[in-house]
């Protein structure tokens, strides 16, 4: 088939999905920087003009860059209590149960993942205003985010425990190594991508949460999330809120920009 | 060793569904303040079938979730069949743009598409969330529809081509019946993603008309009715219910 | 049935060149094997015979008729492909229906048909089965049946018994040759495996690098291999260079090698020509050696000899066992064959 037909067809094919993409997700992204760099939101007859005042004010204003840090700090929580409660998860999951109880137990821990996370984070007041009333403190915000996304820590380690060969384990240990050296030379490098893939799906998400703070923490809660939030809800300062989302966005970038060399590096020891 | 890894997986599952079961337990408390002597009782279910709000809002999220997952599982399937065929100049970019939506924070990208329906004159609303709910299922249809693609290569529509089949015929007898459980658990993936939706519900959401998740973010705010617990089981029950259907069609974890 | 004929095809891939300038007959009816390294194009080759791959320059037709415009599914060809692509969710019967159901051939004539062919390849009576429930042997013979079925001009086989085990390929083998020659349908298929090409072909086609190096039947293009690179990859073959003269070449030592035909300066000898013995006649080529290597294998003995002329690389001998007698490493031999079969090659 020549050449320029299938271009044709495949445009054809690929249109509808990447159009929709585009108009939904990536041109209102477009806009919303744009936006961010507005003294006001220009409709009805108001005037706007270019100012990087918001932007500014991101590092001028202490509640938004000390709380961004605290969303970062929160986000690092939340990410390492993930990985070390969920690495044992997928070790046991790959190395003591199989055949169709792994398959069960394994859809035990993802199911929860794949309901309503508002239902579940609303369950958690249920338990924490009960008998434990520690409800609407920074453990309880810890908990109920931990709680929403452990099962992606664990389901990306399995994942790339199930893809180490048993076998490689195995010769480790024919070579004179113990458990614990097979475990520490063998499994964890080759396990890396796993845990790597989990700390971004994980890291990035929890930086940006507000719906957990407000819920869990009350309105004491103050993160870059909630702030942001209320910029849209509450005080309709719309560029503003626009200009600390991509302050967010950028901070993420920077975290991946600087976490994925470093840790590659250490994958290729 | 192995008993202790085992009371260890006891432990996080206990963790893992602790809330969704007391919960469920008290929707069917008599109790409006979660005490205990617990007495079994529906009356939260009946005060649910009066209160007009959240049937309302219910209704919105189902028939949402049908709507864009229908849309979504079709342009999508469509999609991957453009991107797994063919190999073309824009192909890498094109599968790197799937990742944003599901990687940006979805707080940022609900914002976005709020001030960016505002400014052209969309508005906010359930059609709004409509047109948010398939952009936020696209990926995975795509994702999960073109793995299955990938697992059978090209090799059966060309075998099918030197059968004399025509393109369409090809397509009808061979491609589909062998996508067809790819196709279903992506479109029940995507009715999932939109049911559970609640972020961009949220900032799309007109005032009085809104989605099920967004109901009972509102109601937990003002003050709280233990209706909302009857609400939240049934949501959470109708969830698993479609991710086990699912996990028939599609294995996770035990097979590569 | 049918002739194709491909002329002056080439096919590139950005930089790489598939196919160079590829011109071959395919003759009614023949069994025709085209052997080559893999990358070497006799894959690309077979897939723009399909319609699969189209050619950026040159001409394909069937029976004097261009087919570059005609569609895969139009050209009427039964393809068996190197993974046999059976559609797995059909049944057996049903993926030997599909060609026939596609065409829209009436019911009770595809059933006849699925019956005759099911038993044409020994599998009556399997019908129901899913092709996950066979073994790889009994999937092949589905897809050969399959690929046959419709009555195809033309079969095309993709190294077709490349997965199978030994012995099961050496049945196959016998069996292909069998059907094919039942239903006399003129059949192209594809190896890298030079014994299956060997015994199987009419005709063989050795392409190397996107180019025909030779074509001829599996006796001629093995007994005299046109150049280096057909003379080493069917079979093994001793190498010879030095100047031309009358009748053959000098080799660096002074010694001449009588060769048949005229050379240019290169000269094969097939290791099962040569003779070990201690003594030869004047109408031989003959040099003197020191034996590296002996590998014994009850009926034949294969001989590693070093010859000085010849620097590094040893000089290879199959002799049959026929005395009973062993020439122990470091004995030292005279190599003798006749000058008839010293072929001259070209580079």
């Amino acid at each position: 088939m020549p050449g320029a037909e299938k271009h044709l067809r495949v445009t054809f094919l690929v249109a509808p999905a990447y159009l929709w993409l585009a108009l939904t997700v990536f041109l209102p992204l477009a806009v919303m920087l744009f936006f961010s760099f507005l003294t006001a939101v220009p409709v009805g007859g108001r005037e706007a003009t270019l100012t990087l005042q918001h932007y500014v004010s991101f590092f001028t204003k202490k509640i938004y860059w000390y709380n961004a840090l605290r969303s970062l700090e929160l986000a690092a929580y939340v990410t390492l209590a993930c990985v070390v409660l969920g690495y044992p998860v997928a070790v046991i999951l790959t190395r003591m149960i199989t055949g169709r109880a792994r398959e069960a137990i394994f859809l035990m821990i993802i199911l929860p993942f794949w309901t309503n996370a508002l239902v579940r984070t609303f369950s958690w007041t249920m338990v924490l205003r009960g008998p434990f009333d520690i409800i609407f403190t920074y453990p309880a915000i810890v908990i109920g985010l931990v709680h929403a996304y452990l099962p992606y820590a664990v389901l990306t380690i399995y994942v790339s425990l199930q893809a180490i060969d048993e076998r490689l384990i195995e010769a480790a240990r024919a070579l004179g190594a113990s458990k614990r050296q097979a475990f520490m030379r063998v499994m964890l490098p080759l396990s890396l991508p796993g845990v790597l893939a989990g700390v971004f799906l994980i890291f990035i998400p929890v930086t940006g949460s507000f719906m957990e703070p407000r819920i869990l923490g009350g309105k004491d809660a103050i993160m870059l999330g909630p702030i942001i939030e209320s910029q849209f809800t509450a005080t309709f300062n719309w560029p503003l809120g626009a200009a600390l989302s991509f302050m967010m966005l950028a901070i993420i970038l920077l975290m991946l920009a600087l976490g994925y060399p470093l840790l590659q590096r250490h994958m290729e020891r | 060793m192995r008993f202790l890894g085992l009371t260890y997986l006891g432990a996080i599952l206990a963790f893992l569904y602790l809330p969704i079961a007391i919960m469920m337990l008290m929707a069917f408390n008599q109790s409006p303040l979660y005490e205990l002597p617990f007495t079994f009782d529906l009356v939260w279910f009946k005060a649910l079938a009066g209160n007009e709000r959240l049937l309302t809002a219910g209704w919105n999220s189902v028939w949402i979730a049908l709507v864009s997952s229908a849309i979504a599982t079709s342009i999508g399937t469509v999609a991957a069949l453009g991107l797994a065929r063919n190999e073309f100049t824009g192909k890498r970019f094109l599968q790197l743009m799937l990742f944003p939506p599901i990687t940006i924070p979805w707080l940022i990208i609900g914002t976005a598409m709020l001030i960016f329906f505002f400014w052209t004159g969309v508005g906010r609303g359930l059609h709004a969330i409509l047109l948010g709910h398939v952009a936020l299922s696209l990926p995975y249809v795509i994702v999960v529809v073109g793995a299955r693609l990938a697992t059978h290569g090209p090799e059966l529509e060309e075998a099918a081509a030197s059968l004399g089949a025509r393109p369409a015929q090809a397509f009808f007898r061979v491609t589909v019946p062998l996508l067809a459980p790819g196709i279903v658990a992506a479109g029940m993936f995507a009715f999932a993603v939109s049911f559970d939706q609640f972020i961009i519900s949220y900032f799309l959401a007109a005032p009085g008309t809104s989605t099920l998740p967004v109901e009972i973010f509102t109601a937990i705010r003002k003050g709280f009715t233990p209706e909302i617990n009857a609400i939240s089981s049934i949501v959470i029950i109708i969830s698993m219910s479609l991710v086990l259907v699912v996990s028939r069609f599609y294995r996770f974890g035990g097979e590569r | 049935m049918t002739t194709i004929s491909v002329t002056s095809v080439s096919k590139s891939y950005g930089a790489f060149r598939a196919l160079d300038d590829v011109s071959i007959e395919f003759r009614d009816g023949e069994f025709f094997g085209l052997l080559g390294p893999s990358g070497s194009g006799k894959t690309t080759l077979l897939r723009a015979i399909a319609g699969f791959v189209t050619p950026d320059r040159g001409r394909i037709a069937f029976d004097g008729e261009e087919v570059d415009r005609t569609p895969v599914h139009k050209r009427r060809i039964g393809m068996v492909f190197q993974s046999y692509a059976l559609f797995p969710h059909l049944s057996v019967a049903r993926n030997l229906a599909f060609g026939l159901e596609v065409r829209g051939d009436p019911k009770a004539e595809t059933e006849r048909r699925i019956e005759e062919y099911l038993a044409l390849v020994r599998l009556a009576g399997l019908g129901g089965r899913k092709p996950r429930e066979l073994s790889g042997g009994q999937q092949q013979r589905v897809a050969l049946a399959r690929a046959l079925i419709t009555g195809p001009r033309v079969l095309l086989l993709d190294e077709p018994l490349g997965a199978l085990d030994r012995k099961l390929r050496q049945e196959m083998q016998v069996e292909l040759r069998d059907i094919q020659r039942r239903t006399g349908i003129t059949t192209i298929f594809v190896t890298h495996d030079q014994e299956e090409a060997l015994t199987l072909s009419d005709r063989i086609a050795i392409i190397n690098e996107g180019r025909i190096v030779q074509v001829g039947s599996p006796q001629e293009v093995y007994e005299r291999p046109v150049s280096v690179f057909a003379a080493q990859f069917l079979g093994d073959a001793n190498l010879f260079s030095g100047k031309a003269t009358t009748g053959g070449l000098v080799l660096a030592d002074g010694t001449m090698i009588r060769v048949s035909g005229q050379s240019a300066g290169l000269a094969v000898v097939r290791p099962e020509k040569v003779r070990i013995g201690r003594s030869a006649g004047a109408e031989l080529n003959t040099l003197k050696g020191v034996v590296m290597q002996s590998v014994y294998s009850g009926a034949s003995v294969i001989y590693r000899v070093a010859v000085p002329v010849l620097g590094e690389t040893p000089f290879l001998a199959f002799v049959q066992n026929s005395s009973g007698e062993l020439h122990a490493p470091g004995s030292e031999v005279t190599l003798a064959w006749d000058a008839a079969h010293t072929m001259a090659v070209a580079p």
